[in-house]
């Protein structure tokens, strides 16, 4: 899951029919960032796309291994980014605008699956979109609307103009509960600087964690947790056995895999002057040592994002590891 | 590198004619069936006419789709050629002169496939999860039902009646005529590529997921062969209909399909790319078979008869698209826009 400097970028934006994927998309197109951008829909909303690259493609799933969701792909995104390859000088960016009902992981893991994919393109980040006046209507009617969140780097919550002060808070409370690694942005009409939505390196390993002083208090924060989609964080200081820890973490994966959506954390191993940082999506896992620690930092903190998370065993295990 | 010093190879096999420079990536490029002609669109969707003049070339510029464009075909007459656009549309182009003719809407933002048909004056095209056959007039008189998912591609059947679309989860044999009902053949997969056996016993695959698919034709029966070190992105056989070569990673692997076909039977693989293979290409008439990498090694092979490559050169660029003449003829299409066209003195003909 290496990401090369070469690669060209994707930003995934995903939301509910409404959400306001489009209207961001095409302030994203008009933004005077001197980038050219090719975009991907999987649907031609009302609102036109302003763009003279946009390629329209239908949603086609299909499992590189039998039986095993954290293999689902997207093969119509790798037919048209196979083609947008061939001529990949010319636009330095890409947008991926999924239907309101998408799951964004075969989105997310065709960028770490396939191997043509991997070498051109790198993940940016999935941008969620919440129609905060709307959202309560649907997020409990089904998996799209928290699968969108839970897989999100960035969650914009929109059209704050119509809801009261309140009514966000605690929406912007749930969200958080789902998802304590995204950053979340309140929008009207999805109006955003362009550094919260591009070039924000939400499955760089340089970037993991880094820069967000608010991570660790947002996963300690006890907020009430979504019956079935939650964030489980653990920081805790202490070094780490290696293998231990590669160990449990493997059986982790092997186990419940399919419910974890995302992971990421910088953790402390045994006998190492450098920090250790991951990320994941599902069984896909990606690791490595990092720059050496600071001076007082040293500690472990990680996020585990998925379905039906148990807490207490996830703290328990982790700490198993602990030497 | 490649385990071949193409500085030793037979440089008797393989001559370079001409080259042009279109400067922009070659997607598809085709031959006239009847003319020393060649036709090419580009990614960005430019489309070329080239006349070979043996020693040397003369192309111009005939037109363009917007946004680019995905493939070409010449009907069987040398007539016409169509191209297929990112545009939504499929544009039928006057063969000799290089005219456009016409537009046809072919139903979807993006026409991935056309193909005219090797027996009839039939041109399919596939857009999004669309196949449409249009006759001589321009009536589209076939149109399918929808399919699981976007077309990937297309393969008329060689001597017989029906097309072949390859989609998700296996490939559906159309047949060309609105009251019958398509045959289906059901698998679990993604294709990247289909093709008929010469004598249209078998329908072949290659796949996303590493392996390759025979449909048994006749039977409806199909097998599966596994152990591919990647996807499966070109199938090609040779002349007789007895081999198959398929390609993936660096290694294209031989199939023996004759008598009861490749079942049990061991596909041979053949070794001296150091790179992905990007091309494979048999021979029409005789017993080459061309194979370009990813690092712009073209090698030409006799694989039924040797393991060794036998003829080969180093391009300027990766080739994109390898097309046969008669078989004593090769144009590739290149990444960096070049065209090159090859005489080829081929060892022996035939000999199977």
């Amino acid at each position: 899951m290496s990401v090369a400097n070469s690669t060209v970028p994707v930003t995934v934006l995903t939301g509910f029919l409404g959400s306001g994927k489009t209207t961001l998309l095409n302030r994203i197109l008009s933004e005077n960032h001197g980038k050219r951008i090719a975009v991907i829909e999987n649907e031609f909303g009302e609102i036109g796309v302003d763009n003279d690259l946009v390629i329209a493609t239908e949603e086609e799933i299909f499992e590189m291994n039998n039986g095993c969701i954290c293999c689902n792909v997207r093969g119509d995104l790798i037919r048209i980014l196979g083609n947008l390859m061939k001529r990949r000088d010319k636009f330095e960016h890409i947008m991926i605008e999924t239907t309101g009902m998408a799951d964004p992981g075969p989105v997310a893991q065709t960028f770490f699956m396939d191997d043509e994919m991997r070498e051109a393109f790198s993940l940016d980040g999935v941008v969620t979109l919440v129609d905060a006046k709307h959202v309560a209507l649907h997020i409990d009617d089904g998996e799209e609307v928290k699968e969108q969140i839970a897989f999100a780097d960035v969650v914009l919550l929109n059209k704050t103009d119509l809801v009261s002060s309140d009514d966000l808070d605690r929406l912007e409370d749930r969200i958080q509960s789902m998802n304590a690694a995204a950053r979340i942005h309140r929008t009207r009409e999805a109006v955003v600087e362009m550094e919260h939505v591009i070039n924000i390196g939400g499955f760089d390993l340089d970037r993991a964690l880094e820069e967000d002083p608010n991570f660790t208090r947002r996963y300690r924060s006890e907020h009430p947790h979504d019956k079935a989609i939650s964030s489980v964080g653990i920081s805790t200081p202490g070094d780490l056995h290696p293998e231990k820890f590669h160990a449990w973490l493997q059986n982790l994966l092997e186990n419940q895999g399919p419910d974890i959506f995302r992971m990421k954390g910088v953790l402390s191993f045994s006998g190492a002057e450098e920090r250790y940082v991951f990320q994941g999506v599902h069984m896909l896992f990606d690791g490595r040592m990092d720059r050496p620690w600071r001076k007082g930092e040293r500690a472990n903190s990680l996020v585990f994002i998925g379905r039906n998370l148990d807490r207490i065993a996830l703290n328990a295990g982790f700490n198993a590891c602990l030497t | 590198m490649p385990d071949v010093d193409v500085s030793k190879l037979n440089r008797g096999l393989i001559a370079e004619s001409w080259f042009v420079a279109l400067e922009d990536y070659i997607i598809d490029l085709a031959w006239s069936p009847v003319a020393p002609k060649l036709a090419a669109v580009t990614v960005e969707g430019a489309v070329f006419l080239i006349d070979d003049l043996g020693d040397s070339a003369y192309f111009k510029q005939i037109g363009q789709h917007r946004g680019g464009a995905n493939s070409l075909s010449w009907r069987r007459d040398g007539g016409e050629f169509a191209t297929a656009g990112h545009d939504g549309l499929v544009k039928i182009w006057e063969g000799d002169s290089g005219q456009e003719i016409c537009s046809i809407e072919a139903g979807g933002a993006w026409v991935a496939k056309t193909l005219y048909s090797p027996r009839r004056n039939v041109l399919a095209t596939a857009a999004g999860k669309h196949l449409k056959l249009w006759n001589d007039k321009r009536i589209a008189f076939y149109s399918s039902s929808k399919h699981a998912s976007t077309i990937a591609d297309l393969a008329w059947n060689p001597i017989g009646p029906g097309i072949a679309a390859a989609a998700k989860n296996g490939v559906t044999l159309h047949l060309s005529d609105e009251t019958a009902e398509p045959r289906k053949f059901h698998w679990k997969g993604s294709s990247l590529a289909v093709s008929w056996s010469p004598n249209a016993h078998y329908i072949v695959t290659g796949e996303q997921n590493a392996t390759v698919h025979f449909v048994y034709v006749k039977s409806g029966e199909h097998a599966q062969i596994r152990g591919f070190s990647t996807k499966v992105f070109e199938v090609s056989w040779d002349a007789s209909g007895r081999w198959l070569a398929t390609g993936s990673g660096d290694t294209f692997l031989l199939c023996d399909c004759g008598h009861e076909g490749p079942a049990g039977r061991q596909p041979r693989p053949f070794q001296s790319h150091s790179n992905k293979l990007a091309q494979l290409a048999f021979q029409p008439d005789g017993e080459l078979l061309a194979s370009a990498d990813a690092d712009a090694f073209l090698f030409l092979w006799q694989p039924i008869k040797h393991d060794k490559v036998v003829g080969g050169v180093l391009l300027s660029s990766p080739a994109s698209c390898v097309r046969w003449c008669d078989g004593d003829k090769l144009a590739v299409g290149q990444e960096d826009g070049r065209i090159v066209v090859f005489q080829i003195h081929t060892v022996s003909k035939g000999g199977k």
